[in-house]
């Protein structure tokens, strides 16, 4: 009988081979998909997130860690649509207009889709009328990236842009990125700041329940 | 905080703190000047005329680069003229540069081309006016990184042209260049020079999945850097800049620094100082769990410590207390919110926090933490002033 621990392991690690054979036997082995995904892998992702805020990882442990969940992720996505287990949510990510940096907003996609959410990834210099157009199709949270001061404006326009469509009471808006505050986040009118990937899993999960 | 009586000239100044003697007072400066600021609030000022008219401590940047005719190199006869931050490249007729502008493309967007006898690599940089980056990254296949081992040339620092350049800006401040990046695009440290012709994140993967290819790679790239160090003996540069972004601790981890960042620009570091020159070691971004292994590597001076406001992490004071005794800082002020929409008291304010901080016994110069886009003039005015206010003597 395949150990979840195990899986989270492999998963902590970011050890993507042993966490594809072990989807693959906890699959075989009969357990739910629903199971392996809360009690292995969104747990591991938690614990890889908590290890990150108390410094004991950095990026490049996230990022093998998120590399090693997608790898199992798609192995078990078929079945868990088969059984019918939905998403925490819909994310549409992106780096706004005008921005081509794309490390923190792709770690945060991957930290995301780890805690069990629907990822919509935008790519980066994404213009306003995008983010509008994947809430109209079906996305329930906008997560916006900036690293410049120069492209920030466009986070405000995007905000906007969403009034404007008249789809801000559908939508939840996160921003981040090295120039973003707490203060600009208020200021612009966004629901949430998240100055790095494992707390914009907190405040999306936080935000959507 | 008393009123500095000068004494010393900016050269001076600057150079006290860089070797720990103690100014006369804070030396204050700021990194590269983007034409962009200068064109939009300061009427298309020169950098040299910027630092006058603020009464700055100035810097002069310059990197020109020389070809050896006896190993077949000259002049690359396609680049246009030298832009911003840009050497003349060096070329051979096995490593010929060729670019195109793409049509069709919101930003002005060129494909390179290095054509080689065994292959041809391209990359695509688009730029607006702020800034560059890459479209499309150069290693496109592992083995790639042959063709930069056996054919790309290693430019050599014309040392009589810096020369020159020192006797004309005299006491008026530094000398700065960079160790030579790649062709077209690059940074100065090993680790940072490779993360601009792969994506990081594939560089990062590499670390793990086939960390011998990353060093071959780091090795190619670092041979050219000593060349070019090596030709520095006898060119009158004050410091030069190396490291770069994507090896700050919000990109990297320390174990990956101390495997794949510290062992190649350590050796680079020790190469400059036996040609006579002295090293600037930059960080884009998080700082704090790398300070000693930056300081470790033997740096004269280390830059930028931006601080948490800016998205980083540095705590000057603790900084200071950690490595403050070993080389000089430069930076820490954190100029996205005190030199534009703020009252000149919050600029000075700041000013006085970061000589507070760091200024103690020296070993300071106070700058923005990396260059800027937009800054209120009046708010530079304060943080000059402020700065010369800050007293040693």
């Amino acid at each position: 009988m395949t150990d979840l621990e195990d899986l989270r392991q492999s998963i902590i690690e970011g050890d993507m081979k042993s966490t594809t054979s072990l989807v693959e036997s906890a699959l075989a082995d009969g357990l739910e998909p629903g199971t392996i995904l809360n009690d292995g892998m969104i747990a591991a992702m938690t614990e890889v997130g908590r290890r990150f805020e108390e410094g004991e990882y950095f990026v490049p442990e996230m990022l093998i860690a998120a590399r090693a969940m997608q790898a199992g992720l798609k192995i078990l996505k078929p079945k868990l649509v088969d059984s019918g287990t939905k998403p925490l949510g819909t994310v549409a990510i992106g780096t706004v207009k005008g921005d081509l940096h794309d490390i923190g907003k792709s770690l945060v996609a991957m930290m995301l889709e780890g805690a069990g959410f629907e990822i919509m990834d935008l790519g980066v210099d994404v213009p306003p009328e995008k983010f509008v157009e994947a809430i109209r199709g079906g996305a329930q949270v906008i997560a916006m990236s900036a690293l410049l001061t120069t492209t920030m404006p466009n986070m405000k326009a995007t905000v906007e842009a969403v009034k404007q469509a008249g789809l801000r009471d559908q939508s939840v808006i996160v921003i981040g990125g090295a120039p973003v505050t707490q203060a600009y986040a208020n200021e612009i009118g966004a629901d949430a700041y998240a100055p790095d990937a494992s707390a914009a899993v907190r405040v999306t999960r936080s935000l959507i329940s | 905080m008393t009123i500095a009586t000068t004494t010393m000239t900016s050269k001076q100044r600057m150079l006290a703190a860089l070797d720990g003697r103690l100014p006369d007072r804070l030396p204050v400066t700021t990194h590269h000047l983007m034409p962009y600021f200068l064109d939009k609030y300061m009427n298309g000022m020169s950098d040299q005329a910027f630092f006058d008219y603020f009464d700055m401590d100035a810097y002069v940047w310059t990197v020109p680069h020389r070809h050896d005719p006896s190993q077949g190199e000259y002049p690359d006869p396609e680049q246009g003229e030298i832009g911003f931050l840009e050497s003349r490249r060096v070329s051979t007729d096995d490593w010929r540069v060729y670019w195109e502008e793409l049509p069709g493309y919101e930003y002005q967007t060129v494909r390179y081309r290095f054509v080689t006898p065994k292959g041809t690599l391209s990359m695509v940089i688009q730029s607006n006016e702020h800034t560059a980056w890459v479209a499309e990254y150069l290693i496109k296949n592992k083995r790639d990184i042959d063709l930069l081992g056996e054919y790309m040339t290693a430019p050599k620092c014309d040392v009589e042209a810096v020369n020159r350049t020192a006797e004309e800006f005299g006491e008026r401040g530094l000398v700065r260049g960079h160790i030579c990046c790649f062709d077209v695009f690059g940074q100065p440290g090993c680790w940072q020079d490779a993360a601009c012709l792969m994506k990081v994140e594939d560089l990062i993967f590499a670390t793990y999945d086939d960390p011998e290819w990353v060093h071959e790679l780091l090795k190619i790239l670092q041979r050219r850097k000593m060349i070019y160090i090596q030709s520095l003996q006898g060119a009158r540069f004050d410091i030069h800049e190396l490291g770069g972004g994507s090896a700050s601790s919000t990109v990297i981890s320390p174990k990956i620094f101390e495997k794949f960042v510290a062992p190649y620009d350590k050796e680079l570091i020790a190469a400059a100082h036996q040609a006579g020159q002295r090293i600037t070691y930059h960080t884009c971004g998080g700082m704090m769990p790398l300070l000693e292994l930056i300081a470790d590597m033997g740096p004269d001076a280390m830059e930028t410590f931006t601080p948490p406001g800016m998205g980083a992490d540095v705590n000057l004071a603790e900084a200071k207390r950690r490595i403050g005794d070993r080389v000089c800082m430069i930076g820490g002020f954190d100029q996205f919110h005190y030199l534009i929409d703020c009252a000149p008291e919050d600029t000075r304010a700041e000013v006085r926090r970061c000589f507070e901080e760091a200024g103690a016994n020296g070993r300071y110069i106070l700058s923005p933490s990396d260059h800027f886009f937009d800054a209120d003039p009046e708010l530079i005015r304060a943080f000059a002033d402020e700065a010369r206010k800050c007293a040693y003597r």
